[in-house]
């Protein structure tokens, strides 16, 4: 019974995405090229640029400035989320500031952002940073503050000090909710990095969208976005993975 | 090896002789609010079990927490082989009520936690863990996480824990508490004969009095509010006390003596309306 519901179900998702293909490609066929490309089209571009290494200088250079962006916010959003969650006078102090830049839309700073920096690669690092940091220090602060101080007692009971407390306990606990950060900063941080190339200096994948766009090479730009739908289902899986990983920690009430 | 630690822990014991284990005397714990109880005076022997029984709420669970050093008393004082008890200390274990393992550790790391916070070397620490994981039980659930093993296997995963430490003095909050009748039983079974292979002194609070009648060589009533000692029952029961110590009248004798003592007061508890 099972398995075969299994194998209807991949029958469905696979009929569904070769009914997306050939819409693509006859609504491709149909439209003005200035609109729409079919999806042939669109591949074949793709692998024009792929051979000409254009694709590959453009997507490193995107995958550089997101990296880097996503790695200073999952640090900084770990250890001031801990930092946060263990001295409380700090969190009073920090709390207004952290809930205003939440509340604001990011791309509203880029201006900002813009007028400060300039154009170099830092200020696009710091717009993925400023997309992606604030899942993870709310997850990590969320988590490191739900604790079970029944556990905390048990290390104590055991003469545990400050620092094995928070190897054993601490950071242990918290793991599985910066999970659920990582895997909503993964995602933010990709559209961080879109704006960030469209909005400051032209770069990575969000010029070739640019480019494509301004040069009627609506072929190109579905190469481009097309790419980065990929890139986003991959690395959103990657996140549900990681955050699978530690659920049962997370669950486990006795 | 055994015989090595069984005469060092002897020698401990030897000096510590002429004094009891532990020495409660005119203890008084307050919250901000509320005092918990008050007055208190209990010598505790070595290797004596005493189980330490009282309706919900009385303070059973501050009381152990204090003589584990993890709340300091607010009046009276509390020794532990001769010394003040100031913070948690080497010697004693407790095993609590919901267990207490860490979810991300499995069976045979949450038993190697407190040897590995006492700095043992590897080696010791894996014939340690191996020994007790034996002695409850649990051989062969080695590598499985607490959440994949049931309440009772999880509670002889927090009883090896203890043990491991080679305590002299072992303190149970509810360890039973919430595992389900049958697991209870054997657990207890299995608990008396595990002490009788390793006896060390032991403070079991419990909420059953058929319990305490078949752990404790003393039972302690405590009742009020703030709680005071009401009565402290004596045990006359023989060791090993097993499945057949049941059915002994004195055992049915004391039970229902402990049982109109709490009875009376859980009573007057369940009709008591909130003002
Ligand atoms: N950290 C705390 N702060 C303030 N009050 C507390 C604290 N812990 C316990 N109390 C209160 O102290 C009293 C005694 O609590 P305690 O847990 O020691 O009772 P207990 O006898 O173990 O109860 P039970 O049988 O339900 O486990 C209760 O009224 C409880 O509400
Ligand atoms: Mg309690």
């Amino acid at each position: 019974m099972r398995p075969q519901r299994t194998w209807l179900r991949r029958i469905t998702i696979a009929s569904s995405l070769v009914l997306g293909a050939v819409v693509w490609q006859v609504a491709g066929q149909f439209a003005s090229d200035a609109f729409w490309a079919p999806l042939s089209a669109t591949l074949a571009s793709l692998v024009g640029v792929a051979k000409s290494g254009v694709l590959l200088r453009q997507a490193l250079s995107s995958f550089e400035l997101y990296l880097a962006g996503l790695a200073v916010a999952v640090a900084v959003g770990a250890l001031l989320g801990m930092l946060l969650a263990r001295v409380g006078w700090l969190r009073v102090a920090l709390e207004d500031y952290i809930m205003m830049l939440y509340a604001t839309p990011m791309v509203a700073l880029i201006p900002f952002i813009l007028s400060i920096m300039g154009f170099g690669f830092a200020p696009k690092v710091l717009v993925v940073f400023l997309f992606a940091v604030f899942p993870m220090l709310y997850n990590t602060i969320e988590g490191a503050r739900s604790v079970r101080p029944e556990l905390v007692e048990v290390a104590r009971s055991f003469h545990s000090g400050e620092w094995r407390l928070w190897c054993d306990v601490m950071i242990p606990h918290t793991l599985p909710f910066m999970m659920t950060g990582l895997r909503q900063a993964i995602a933010r941080g990709l559209v961080g990095m879109v704006a960030a190339e469209f909005f400051l200096s032209p770069s990575g994948l969000g010029q070739m969208i640019m480019m494509g766009s301004q040069n009627f090479d609506t072929a190109g730009m579905l190469a481009a976005i097309l790419l980065i739908v990929l890139l986003g289902v991959g690395l959103m899986d990657l996140g549900r993975w990681l955050e699978r990983r530690f659920a049962p920690w997370r669950a486990y009430q006795p | 090896m055994r015989a090595a630690t069984e005469t060092k822990s002897e020698r401990i014991s030897a000096s510590a002789e002429a004094q009891p284990r532990i020495r409660i005397s005119r203890a008084g714990m307050r919250y901000d609010a509320a005092q918990v109880f008050r007055d208190i005076d209990l010598d505790i022997g070595n290797r004596e079990v005493v189980a330490i029984i009282g309706p919900s709420g009385c303070g059973k669970t501050t009381l152990l927490r204090c003589i584990d050093g993890l709340l300091p008393l607010t009046s009276g004082e509390l020794r532990l082989e001769g010394e003040p008890v100031r913070g948690p200390r080497e010697g004693v274990a407790m095993v609590f009520q919901h267990f207490g393992l860490f979810p991300w550790k499995t069976v045979a790391q949450n038993v190697a936690y407190g040897l590995k916070l006492a700095g043992r070397g590897a080696d010791a620490i894996a014939a340690k863990v191996a020994e007790c994981i034996e002695l409850v039980g649990l051989a062969g659930f080695e590598h499985y996480y607490p959440w994949q093993i049931s309440g009772g296997m999880q509670q002889r995963c927090g009883l090896a824990r203890a043990l491991a430490v080679e305590p002299r003095v072992l303190l149970m909050d509810e360890p039973f508490g919430a595992v389900d009748a049958q697991t209870r039983e054997i657990l207890q079974f299995e608990l008396l004969k595990i002490w009788e292979m390793r006896p060390t002194t032991m403070v079991f609070v419990t909420h059953s009095i058929e319990e305490a009648v078949l752990m404790g060589d003393r039972i302690v009533v405590l009742k009020g509010r703030p709680s005071t000692v009401h009565e402290v029952v004596e045990v006359d029961l023989p060791r090993p006390r097993e499945r057949r110590t049941l059915t002994l009248p004195r055992f049915a004798q004391l039970r229902e003596h402990v049982w109109s003592t709490l009875m009376a007061e859980a009573l007057r508890a369940e009709y008591e309306v909130r003002k």
